[in-house]
């Protein structure tokens, strides 16, 4: 895996198949969970008639769930409590953007997932679209960051060092009283944190008057 | 950094019109720094220094304001921070 860098006006990365095989699959899994449609699964050409199919089949489905605040905590962390001490406010506030976030959430994945779904080691990534993929690299993380527990500063501290000292080992193993499920999110959560470091910086860098 | 520790009091103050709302960024433990930074240039139109006043605020004192206004310019500011995947709430100002 290689972080991204500027390369002719776009930012690019690299992730060989597999990587590109793993971070499109927790991409895909977001998606679901946030209500999305499986991706990959609709046509692979669609017009604008089954956009717009899918476009008011969400928005039902948001209807329905417009004022019920998610029980999925990683699901409330995406779409979290606007006035945690101010009930009527907060489920004002869910009625009049849930919809809308869920799909702005979805359609921003769902680009991503695509971009990692080609042949292609190069993930490319246009200027615009770069802080709108950290931004869904945001909540990725934010996704296994709920399924790690990761609630505080320390919390995250501490996974790094659960991680080092579960693959310290000479031969690269894991050792054996390890949660190995936990290391392995906790590794691809490092990388896409790397991953989302690295692309931040491409955009920090078109701040000022710097031009490639 | 839970907003749910900060318990407001909550008094029978009837809403008014012209009563002023806040945008409050919390602190997390995923999101960068730098990442913070660009979201707080990119929406509130804050320079580099600005923004990056803002997110150390956030990250060592647990919150901060970023905007002040009507009920309706908090709430599209509330929800751009959460369509970043930032942790903003949004309260009368000086509950």
């Amino acid at each position: 895996m290689k972080g991204f860098e500027a390369k002719g006006g776009y930012a690019v990365a690299e992730l060989d198949e597999e990587e590109r095989a793993v971070v499109a699959r927790i991409v895909a899994d977001v998606g679901l969970l946030l209500g999305g449609a499986a991706f990959g699964m609709e046509h692979t050409t669609r017009d604008d008639g089954e956009r717009y199919q899918d476009d008011v089949f969400a928005a039902l489905r948001g209807l329905e769930d417009a004022l019920a605040e998610p029980e999925d905590p990683a699901v409330l962390r995406l779409l979290p409590n606007a006035a945690p001490t101010d009930r009527e406010v907060a489920d004002e506030f869910r009625r009049l953007t849930e919809t809308d976030l869920r799909g702005h959430k979805v359609a921003r994945l769902r680009q991503m997932w695509e971009q990692l779904s080609g042949d292609e080691d190069e993930w490319v990534i246009a200027r615009d679209d770069a802080l709108p993929t950290a931004a869904a690299l945001t909540d990725v993380r934010l996704v296994l960051a709920s399924r790690l527990e990761l609630r505080t500063d320390d919390d995250a501290e501490r996974l790094h060092a659960e991680i080092d000292a579960a693959t310290s080992a000479d031969d690269g193993s894991v050792a054996p009283n390890i949660d190995r499920e936990r290391v392995w999110l906790g590794m691809l959560y490092q990388a896409l944190t790397w991953l989302q470091e690295t692309l931040v910086e491409y955009v920090a860098l078109g701040d000022g008057d710097r031009h490639e | 950094m839970e907003p749910r520790e900060e318990q407001e009091r909550e008094g029978g103050v009837k809403t008014r019109p012209d009563d002023a709302w806040v945008t409050i960024v919390w602190n997390d433990p995923v999101n960068l720094m730098s990442y913070v930074t660009q979201v707080f240039q990119r929406h509130f139109g804050l320079s580099r220094a600005e923004a990056e006043h803002k997110m150390r605020e956030v990250h060592e004192l647990g919150k901060s304001i970023l905007s002040s206004g009507g009920r309706e310019k908090v709430e599209v500011d509330v929800q751009a921070m959460h369509g970043y995947g930032l942790w903003a709430t949004m309260q009368r100002s000086g509950e």
